[in-house]
């Protein structure tokens, strides 16, 4: 069976459109919502200032992650990942729900396609 | 029976039985299926107490640890191969739980992530070298309780009980999409993996041997396997179902393990957040210490070395060895720079596949009456332990073509 991990490896490294992209699109929505949840209650006196600023760093370095890793950076949901991404670190919740919301409506056209 | 003694077993058990995997598997079924994978908690922990009370039984009667039953029962061909995947599997488990630690002391400290993962290696493996057999089981497994904090979290967000009950019965949610369907069966796989890590009975067993169990321990190796392991599971489902709460609704299936925390943090504040990460961090910590001990042991005993905590490092000076390389290696594999999300889906991945070759060769021996006289399996140990055999077999069957066609659970 361990063959298969390769072969998949390789196959869904060949393919390439929103349908590839779609985990890293589900992922950045996901980042999104996270980073405007820690915002929220950081806002709310609830998080010590060091968990804050490095769940920013880790959310930062993982939609660099899954915006370098789109198979059409230039694209709708490209697009959108970028706006997110150039959101100031203490972007408010809203304006980073805004994001993760326009990806999820992304992520629920795409699949239904 | 010491009451104390059995205590101080279910608290380690309790504080024990989470580990990176769970709490990366639970937050996301959580946000991504609501409660309807709570079941397979539940039937992983009854597997888990199944199979951890057989071991420790083994180990008690029979006085055999797993790896050298294996060698017997496989042949050294068969055996040669378990020994392998195992080790390779559980040092990916320990990499993971590495990274986790060095990813929870960044939440609280906020210093480089390779600096703390060092330093993680550095006190682990100092603990290692110190501290006796049981004194290295109870610091980790008693600092983890205060993971119990999820628990009470879960309590103060007044959840709908109704639902989370309605979650322990086996189902599959109705009107999912072949794709829904697909990543629900992942998860399935991956819960089962992370609650019935083949390390946990190499563990468990070799420690009954390091701490001399008897015939007079079999009450004891009952009750913790049953009630120690059934209540951490309680943790592990309390961070599902406030994650099914808290983050589904609202988009969040959480990618980074220091989320979970937020479910102590949003009904607590700081204090909740604190108690969270600590909990996190020692549970984590105990389970990188298990994790490294498991392949030390399982090398030790699968080519018949002098092994144990029970001696000193130099009196086992291979056995020691061996447990200082597994961690070293584990932290060169942190320090490439490998995500610690897709450790814990290697280390599920492959914790399953060798799973069933396992749990074999332990239950045909706790079978055997000839070793085990009267406390050789009766027809419910050996009924629920074939059970359990056929379900990680097709787990293990299921596994790889389900990461591959999920892409690891992200649909």
């Amino acid at each position: 069976m361990r063959w298969m991990l390769p072969v998949g490896l390789a196959l869904a490294a060949c393919s390439k459109g929103p349908e590839a992209d779609l985990p890293s699109i589900s992922q950045a929505r996901s980042l999104g919502a996270e980073w405007a949840l820690v915002n929220e209650q950081a806002n709310a006196g609830k998080l010590t200032k060091t968990y804050v600023a490095a769940m920013r760093k880790s959310i930062r370095e993982q939609l660099q992650t899954r915006a370098s890793s789109l198979t059409q950076p230039r694209s709708p949901y490209g697009d959108e990942i970028a706006a997110l991404m150039a959101e100031p670190d203490s972007a408010a919740p809203n304006a980073l729900r805004n994001h993760a919301g326009k990806l999820k409506q992304i992520e629920d056209s795409l699949e239904s396609a | 029976m010491n009451p104390l003694e059995l205590t101080l077993g279910i608290m380690t058990a309790v504080g024990g039985f989470v580990d990176i995997s769970e709490l990366v598997f639970a937050a996301k079924a959580g946000s991504m299926f609501g409660y309807a994978l709570i079941w397979v908690f539940v039937l992983g922990t009854i597997g888990m107490s199944v199979f951890g009370e057989m071991s420790g039984r083994v180990a008690a009667i029979a006085r055999q640890p797993v790896f050298s039953l294996m060698r017997h029962r496989l042949g050294l061909k068969l055996g040669l191969i378990t020994l392998a995947g195992s080790l390779i599997s559980t040092l990916i488990t320990c990499a993971a739980e590495v990274g986790g630690m060095a990813l929870i002391l960044n939440y609280l400290t906020g210093l480089p992530y390779a600096l703390l993962a060092i330093a993680s290696v550095v006190a682990l493996m100092a603990s290692m070298w110190i501290l006796p057999f049981q004194w290295i089981e109870r610091t980790y497994g008693l600092l983890g309780l205060m993971m119990i904090v999820f628990a009470l979290a879960l309590v103060a967000i007044h959840p709908p009980w109704a639902m989370v009950a309605s979650g322990m019965i086996p189902q599959v949610p109705r009107g999912l999409s072949p794709k829904e369907l697909l990543t629900f069966s992942y998860f399935v796989v991956a819960i089962l993996s992370a609650v019935l890590f083949p390390y946990e009975s190499y563990f468990y067993s070799s420690g009954g041997i390091e701490e001399g169990w008897g015939p007079k321990d079999l009450l004891t190796n009952r009750v913790t396997c049953t009630v120690g392991f059934g209540l951490g599971s309680l943790l592990a489902i309390s961070i599902l179902a406030a994650s099914a709460q808290l983050f589904g609704p609202i988009n969040v299936s959480p990618e980074i393990p220091g989320s979970s925390a937020l479910e102590a943090a949003i009904p607590f504040g700081r204090g909740g957040l604190l108690l969270a990460l600590l909990g996190m961090l020692f549970a984590v910590a105990g389970a990188a210490v298990e994790t490294c001990m498991s392949n030390a042991y399982a090398v030790a005993q699968f080519f018949g070395w002098e092994w144990g905590r029970h001696v000193k490092p130099w009196d086992a000076p291979r056995f020691t060895l061996a447990w200082i390389a597994v961690m070293l290696l584990a932290l060169l594999i942190v320090l490439t720079g490998v995500d610690v999300m897709s450790l814990v889906e290697y280390a599920a991945l492959f914790s399953i596949i060798v799973l069933p070759l396992t749990y074999l060769p332990l239950m045909l021996l706790a079978n055997d009456r000839s070793y085990m006289r009267e406390h050789a399996n009766k027809w419910l140990a050996k009924g629920l332990g074939w059970l359990f055999f056929v379900i990680v077999t097709v787990a293990a069957i299921a596994a790889i073509p389900l990461y591959l066609l999920t892409s690891g659970g992200q649909g």
